[in-house]
């Protein structure tokens, strides 16, 4: 929880009620009941401003004077949804120019980054003012704090998808990833872009490779592993379509890596080999992937990922009743489905999420 | 665990904050909420008076909107008294910006709830029209009728509060699905809004949801399983919001929960958990912070005792996952339902005769 900044305000401050020019307004005091909760040892200021903020509200007073007023209230309280919408009302009934306002909700984005509303204010004014062209640049900044800032790739992502800044974007990405790699916010991002822009084989063969790069600078990485993963499930394609992506996480592990990534990898790929053969009857001993499977996952559950234990064992025993499953073959696979639905995994339909 | 030493913390939250907090002003009613859920979970409501609980009550139906006839349908919560006037001259009102907030609703009626009330003063019609009415187009909910924005959080807050009141109204449940399918993530969590990042937090909203509105099937086996692993890879110790962030004890709520709910929370390590879930306790003043050595909040402290909660900590009461609140507060709730059901019953029979 962050703390309010009464102090932000500088010493010549006069209270509302001491100012003339607001003598004419009569200010109307809060009603929190007899025995409040929760309630709060309001400064001075704070129930000042906020006693007049009621007034004007009450009054529907949309004056020069009521914004700044909404200025000081919002400066105690940015989080007060109300006094941002009775803001906005007095921006509009006055007409005032809104690039001015762009300006001010950028300041206050920057003191108040993770707070819902400031962010909800400022695309509102973007709406309003139908030019996005100034977006990419403040999340730029707000996120050279923080890499990771969710409302700011929010917004982002709202800005270049509503006003389709496609255009540089991936480049941007690609620098936040080079700065760090185990950004997953980035990731995203780029998974994002690349939707949009279409993922044709070519570009999915591209990324796979862009991917595969970056686990090799650093192996133990679940953002690089879920992105390459993410890609290669995308609409129809399987792992098994990649054969680039099989040596390369064959050599990996030959080489002696044991990241729990590239392990939890190689048992999804075994274990689809595994369950297509017995699926299709080719001529391939599945026995040989499927004791890959449970090999892994037994290294996997003792020494490389014991936090997880009680899963990895999981897995094995699921892996064992899909590949029974499989076994039965396809058609009478459809009548046990009915009764043991939930122990078929290979079913034909697409990822809803992803397919769309 | 010093159960005490929590329940003395919460209670100070619900007497006095110092005005450095002036920033929550609008969100008291949550404040309230973690803090009187909180004295539920650690099986403490004895250290509220009758009459404080009967404030507490009051307190809570001053927040509650009555929409005019005809007018905004904006039922519900507000989270603070802030446009509630005190003696104000004749004709100065602030009614048309007093709006329920999903999440203030959601949190109100769990208050209530947990306190022993009987909603009876609860306008549920309304809420409900309330509810339905920031539904928006493509199936999530904004958090009141104007000025808010809308996410998945707001879709959770809307189950909830339908799930309450045992009635779903017009909000279309399959619409809200589709929404929820839509935001799930390559990397099998689900993020706050369609392609935003995958998050701890708004993934348990998202499962919740599907749980609270009876659409679990709707994920396939793919789906689940892949959830599931994103889920279980967050544990680190404790467990963290994102792949590659820093654990923080409100996750172990927020995963935890998530894995109750799709029935794998036997799959992590609770050993690990609970040490890190105790590691962020101050045994002092009370209460639990987000990271080991920083300072407790309210917020933290409820979702640490909650994690807690389900990693069968003796002396805390079973957590509900879905609504978050104890088990017997859950337990009320059902109660109510039935008596709401027998008077329906009633009423038609008494309409046919």
């Amino acid at each position: 929880m962050s703390d309010s900044s009464d102090e932000d305000f500088n010493e010549s401050y006069v209270m509302y009620r001491h100012r003339r020019e607001w003598s004419d307004v009569h200010p109307i005091k809060q009603n929190d009941g007899p025995n409040p909760i929760v309630a709060i040892a309001y400064s001075e200021r704070f129930l000042d401003v906020y006693d007049y903020f009621r007034a004007i509200l009450a009054t529907q007073e949309k004056s020069e004077r009521a914004l700044e007023l909404t200025t000081d209230a919002l400066r105690l309280n940015a989080a007060n949804y109300t006094v941002w919408q009775y803001r906005r009302e007095i921006l509009h009934a006055l007409k005032k120019n809104l690039y001015d306002e762009l300006q001010y909700i950028a300041e206050v984005i920057e003191d108040n980054p993770k707070n819902y509303q400031v962010w909800h204010h400022r695309r509102v004014i973007v709406e309003w003012l139908n030019d996005a062209s100034k977006e990419l640049d403040l999340t730029e900044k707000i996120l050279d704090l923080d890499a990771k800032n969710y409302h700011a790739w929010q917004h982002r992502q709202w800005a270049i998808e509503t006003f389709n800044l496609f255009d540089n974007e991936l480049a941007f990405i690609d620098k936040l990833i080079a700065a760090d790699v185990r950004n997953n916010s980035a990731w995203n991002q780029r998974f994002f872009v690349l939707k949009h822009l279409g993922l044709t084989p070519e570009t999915v063969q591209r990324e796979i490779h862009y991917a595969m790069n970056r686990i090799r600078l650093i192996k133990n990485n679940e953002s690089s592993w879920n992105f390459l993963k993410g890609l290669l499930e995308y609409g129809d394609f399987s792992i098994s379509q990649f054969p680039d992506v099989e040596t390369f996480t064959e050599e990996l592990y030959n080489s002696g890596n044991r990241s729990p990534y590239l392990l939890a990898f190689l048992v999804d790929m075994y274990t689809e080999k595994t369950l297509h053969i017995y699926e299709t009857n080719s001529y391939d001993d599945p026995e040989v992937y499927a004791r890959k499977v449970v090999e892994l996952c037994e290294m996997l559950a003792n020494h490389y990922d014991t936090i997880r234990y009680k899963y990895w064992k999981y897995v094995i025993q699921k892996f064992n009743a899909d590949k029974e499953l499989a076994k039965v073959g396809p058609n009478e696979q459809n009548e046990e489905k009915d009764e043991e639905e939930h122990l078929v995994t290979r079913e034909p339909e697409k990822v809803n999420g992803e397919a769309q | 665990m010093n159960k005490r030493v929590h329940a003395r913390y919460f209670s100070r939250f619900l007497n006095l904050l110092p005005h450095r907090l002036s920033c929550h002003d609008s969100t008291r009613a949550t404040i309230g909420f973690f803090s009187v859920s909180g004295i539920d979970v650690l099986d403490s409501l004895d250290l509220l008076s009758e009459e404080s609980k009967k404030n507490i009550i009051d307190w809570i139906y001053s927040l509650q909107v009555i929409p005019k006839e005809g007018g905004l349908k904006c039922g519900g919560f507000q989270g603070a008294t802030t446009l509630n006037l005190l003696d104000p001259p004749e004709n100065y009102s602030t009614d048309q910006y007093k709006w329920g907030h999903l999440a203030m609703t959601y949190t109100c009626i769990a208050v209530l709830v947990i306190l022993g009330d009987d909603l009876s003063r609860v306008d549920r019609k309304a809420i409900i029209e309330g509810v339905a009415s920031v539904q928006r187009d493509d199936g999530s909910f904004s958090a009141s009728v104007e000025g808010n924005e809308f996410d998945m959080r707001f879709v959770y807050c809307a189950s909830c509060i339908c799930f309450m009141l045992n009635d779903w109204g017009n909000v279309d449940k399959k619409l809200m699905s589709q929404y929820i399918l839509k935001s799930i993530r390559y990397d099998g969590g689900v993020s706050q809004h369609l392609e935003n990042e995958s998050h701890g937090g708004t993934t348990f909203c998202a499962i919740a949801a599907l749980q609270l509105s009876d659409q679990m099937h709707l994920l396939n086996s793919k789906q689940m399983e892949k959830l599931k692993r994103w889920l279980l890879f967050r544990q680190d110790g404790g467990f963290q919001g994102r792949p590659n962030k820093p654990i923080d004890t409100c996750y172990s709520f927020w995963i935890g929960a998530a894995l109750k709910i799709i029935d794998a929370f036997e799959l992590s390590n609770f050993k690990e958990n609970r040490e890190y879930i105790l590691s962020c306790q101050d045994t002092i003043v009370g209460g639990f912070s987000k990271w080991s050595g920083t300072s407790s909040d309210p917020f933290h402290t409820y979702f640490g005792l909650c994690g807690l909660s389900f990693l069968r900590e003796p002396g805390l009461l079973e957590v509900q996952p879905c609504l978050n609140i104890s088990m017997r507060a859950f337990e009320r709730l059902k109660n109510l339902h039935k008596i709401w059901q027998l008077h329906s019953q009633m009423e038609v029979q008494l309409n046919i005769e």
